[in-house]
């Protein structure tokens, strides 16, 4: 009697188990089919596995990447960086400009020809000049300071770069840096911690590639950010921004400022010369968002600092021997008009990108990294 | 704390948790706090008049138990009616009326100063002033015995799951069920839960989702056309039902685990064929409320055709007034009452009477459609801003429909991807005539409900917090 009741517990389990994942395929299905997410499967195949750094950019992938607020072609290069041309043998008074970071610089958003990367390549040749400029966008979504390091390892021979210019995204580059820390001497740690982390890393990816999962983290996150006494500090992209930030933006901080000396270094010994950009995040520049947000934090039982992060990352680099830009003043001076940023994703506009590549262009002059080094 | 936040789900899991480990009594005590608690979430202040209302309605219901003298016991109704409507007048109409007798004064050149008072709408009024209402009528009618114990009464007048939005609960159903101790049965556990997750469905999915397509029609600014205005209208007609029934489920639900009924307050209302029929199965707690303190009381259908004629329009206008104070909800009552009029004339038609009853299916679909029709029709004047807006809709939807113009994206496709999963449990549970048929299907079809009604909610619901529609009546 009792054996029959546990076997129809067991039948039903494996019923309701089986719904629920059949089900759970079928949702998968419909939002890889019509959801034009980056999860999508069409999307995805813009990468490929790199043992080094996780992923990049596939070389050779083409694709037209539709969601309701845009429609672009991408194409990957056969360097594995977005352009529409291959990346030829450096001419004579050629200079090239490589610009690393994350989505921000990727910009899958907007054409090819309207990144801020080849408007500033465009207003460059377009000015009376002894050199042709060529500005190679090397941008991968997802990407923190630490994998921008090491791509710059892998591309940096193949482009021979005169100038690079690391572009990190104040918003959760801290964070970034902390979660792939351990790229840095990948094979040298065997501790619990690193397995643990591997683990997460795994996970995390799991959940990112698949729709369902993504949503259901993201259901998760909202509903516990806005319930201040389950949630603690703010969601981690905010706590940057944070007035008092937790001990990892700090370790963050350091890590990205240990990058950006190596990437500085290495860049210095290729030839090359380095700067780095502070890229905000949409509500430093979006009244209505920074109100939203700021009321979600004090919810939380904490208070953001609009430019809190902008200030951080200022401070963690004050002293190193790249110029650092802050495009923030520029973005804010402009004009009323068109947004900078999408509603729907934290990316910039044409005329975001418009904006960013004047002011960087500005940037570039003012501080003589567009002159010939002395003594070359 | 509105039911759907995380707020009122750790408050109840909270207060679950121990209600299971107390015995009846201070079970008793506990839904006082916790109800106490509830309401003051929204503002303590109107805490205040919740009590009040207790306290002055028990004791009318006590002294007129214990009394035997007419006049006293009609000078202690009046005195406990008096008071509760004066409590909803107060805070529900002195705007509304103030400001009409302003614009009536005004109109004949008379010079008058009218204090209007920025008065806030204390939440659930409306719902707490009908249940002691009835309650202390009931005992006037001596159909129940008065209460003696306050603490009982109390927890009946401010039970948390029904105090700001229904089901307006009558004292013959939830005073026996608080004053005798609750004993929790497996079945109850599983379709309380079960209710809780259908009525979340049919407000973050359905109802939220669907007032995005709802404000584009009625929101200002916006003049669409007429088959647009349709769209629009279905939409709200389902968004007020998910939002409504939605709540309603929620608070059978919550009832259901701790081991307490209520009534059922929907029963597939759009799918009746007659004004009669939508009555007895949209807000019946209203609907009974309203049939049994207002409408017989004032002859009902006993008299001529025209005093039952007048006794509808009568109820149904202030069945319409009760939702709030504005002209659009007495236009409302007003096409509500005219209706319930007409069907019960077409009903007199041999002809019209075979059609509305009829059990052939051409006769089933169309007198379904009409019905239906009509039902949106007295939604578009419900949402309406003013009677001036409604009237705009009207034209809009009667001379310039304009098929071409439809909103595929915008209003089509949200309406069907959001009402078909709804209309298919609907379908079931009507095929069954069960509204719980759920739970009791087999392991495969029940899984298969829970598992897109779990996937539907979290992966398409609307998480931005919306609050009930009915809280504001």
């Amino acid at each position: 009697m009792a054996s029959d009741l546990s076997r129809r517990r067991i039948r039903r389990a494996a019923i309701c188990l089986v719904i629920f994942g059949a089900q759970f395929g079928m949702f998968e299905v419909a939002l890889r089919t019509w959801g034009s997410s980056e999860a999508a499967p069409s999307f995805q195949g813009l990468f490929t596995d790199d043992p080094a750094i996780g992923y990049r950019l596939k070389p050779g992938a083409r694709l037209r990447f539709t969601t309701a607020e845009f429609d672009t072609d991408i194409s990957i290069n056969r360097a594995g960086v977005r352009d529409d041309d291959d990346i030829n043998t450096k001419a004579e008074n050629e200079r090239r400009i490589l610009l690393i970071g994350d989505s921000l610089v990727l910009a899958v958003q907007v054409p090819f020809q309207q990144t801020f990367g080849e408007l500033l390549e465009r207003r460059l040749n377009a000015a009376a000049s002894p050199y042709t400029y060529r500005v190679i966008n090397a941008g991968v979504q997802g990407y923190g300071p630490v994998e921008e390091l090491l791509l710059f390892r892998a591309l940096g021979r193949q482009v021979q770069p005169d100038i690079v210019v690391e572009t990190l995204f104040v918003g959760n580059d801290a964070e970034e840096a902390v979660a792939s820390a351990h790229r840095l001497t990948a094979g040298s740690r065997r501790s619990r911690d690193a397995i643990r982390e591997t683990v997460a890393i795994r996970m995390r990816r799991v959940v990112r590639r698949s729709m369902v999962l993504q949503v259901l983290r993201l259901r998760i996150a909202s509903a516990t950010g806005r319930f201040a006494w389950a949630s603690g500090p703010p969601e981690p992209p905010l706590q940057s921004y944070a007035a008092v930030a937790a001990p990892r933006i700090a370790e963050g901080l350091a890590i990205t400022r240990q990058v950006v000396d190596q990437m500085i270094l290495e860049a210095d010994s290729a030839g090359a010369r380095t700067a780095v950009v502070l890229m905000p995040a949409r509500f430093q520049l979006d009244d209505a968002d920074y109100g939203r947000l700021r009321a979600a934090v004090a919810e939380a039982g904490g208070e953001l600092m609009r430019d809190g992060a902008t200030a951080r990352f200022r401070e963690a680099l004050a002293g190193s021997n790249a110029p650092v830009f802050d495009p923030l003043p520029a973005m804010r001076a402009v004009p009323p008009g068109p947004d900078l940023f999408f509603q729907q994703t934290v990316h910039l506009t044409p005329r975001g990108h418009e904006v960013v590549a004047t002011a960087l262009e500005g940037f570039l002059h003012r501080t003589g990294l567009l002159d010939p080094p002395a003594g070359r | 704390m509105v039911f759907n936040s995380l707020h009122f789900i750790w408050f109840f899991i909270v207060v679950y948790a121990v209600y299971r480990m107390l015995p009846h009594r201070p079970q008793n005590w506990l839904l006082l706090v916790a109800s106490y608690y509830f309401y003051g979430s929204w503002d303590w202040r109107f805490l205040g008049l919740l009590v009040a209302s207790t306290i002055v309605d028990f004791s009318c219901a006590l002294a007129l138990d214990r009394s035997h003298s007419p006049r006293r016991r009609r000078m202690l109704l009046c005195l406990s009616l008096g008071f509760n409507l004066a409590l909803l007048g107060f805070f529900k109409y002195f705007n509304f009326f103030a400001d009409n007798l302003h614009v009536v004064f005004d109109s004949l050149g008379w010079q008058a100063d009218f204090v209007t008072l920025r008065v806030l709408l204390p939440i659930g009024i409306s719902f707490y002033t009908f249940v002691t209402m009835s309650y202390v009528i009931d005992v006037y009618r001596r159909e129940i015995p008065a209460t003696r114990d306050l603490l009982d009464f109390a927890v009946f007048v401010a039970y948390f799951p029904h105090l700001v939005a229904g089901p307006i609960l009558r004292a013959s159903l939830l005073l026996p069920q608080i004053s005798t101790p609750r004993i929790v049965t497996r079945e109850q556990v599983r379709d309380g839960l079960w209710l809780i997750a259908w009525g979340f469905f049919q407000k973050i999915f359905v109802a939220d989702n669907l007032a995005a397509v709802a404000n584009m029609v009625f929101d200002p600014g916006a003049h669409p056309t007429g088959i647009n205005v349709l769209l629009g209208t279905y939409a709200f007609a389902f968004q007020i039902y998910g939002d409504f029934a939605g709540y309603s489920n929620v608070a059978r639900g919550t009832s259901k685990l701790m081991g307490i009924e209520l009534l059922e307050n929907f029963r597939f209302p759009y799918f009746v064929r007659t004004a009669q029929d939508f009555w007895r199965h949209w807000h019946i707690s209203l609907s009974t409320w309203l049939r049994d303190y207002l409408y017989i009381p004032l002859g009902g259908s006993r008299g001529s055709g025209g005093r039952t004629r007048r006794n509808l329009l009568i109820t149904m206008v202030l069945g319409g007034l009760w939702h709030g104070a504005a002209w659009t909800f007495v236009l409302w009552g007003v096409y509500q009452g005219l209706l319930l009029i007409a069907y019960r004339a077409a009903g007199r038609v041999r002809a019209l009477h075979l059609w509305i009853a009829g059990s052939g299916a051409l006769a089933r679909v169309t007198s379904w459609a009409v019905m239906f029709h009509f039902t949106c029709y007295g939604w578009l004047i419900f949402r309406a801003r003013s009677a001036e807006h409604a009237g705009a809709l009207s034209r809009a939807l009667f001379t310039g429909f304009d098929p071409a113009s439809v909103a595929i994206s915008g209003a089509l496709a949200p309406l069907l991807l959001y009402t078909a999963p709804l209309l298919l449990v609907h379908g079931i549970e009507a095929y069954y005539d069960d509204l719980l048929v759920v739970p009791r299907l087999s392991p495969g079809m029940r899984y298969c409900v829970y598992a897109a009604t779990f996937y539907l909610t979290m992966l398409f619901g609307n998480y931005g917090g919306a609050a009930f529609i009915y809280f504001q009546f």
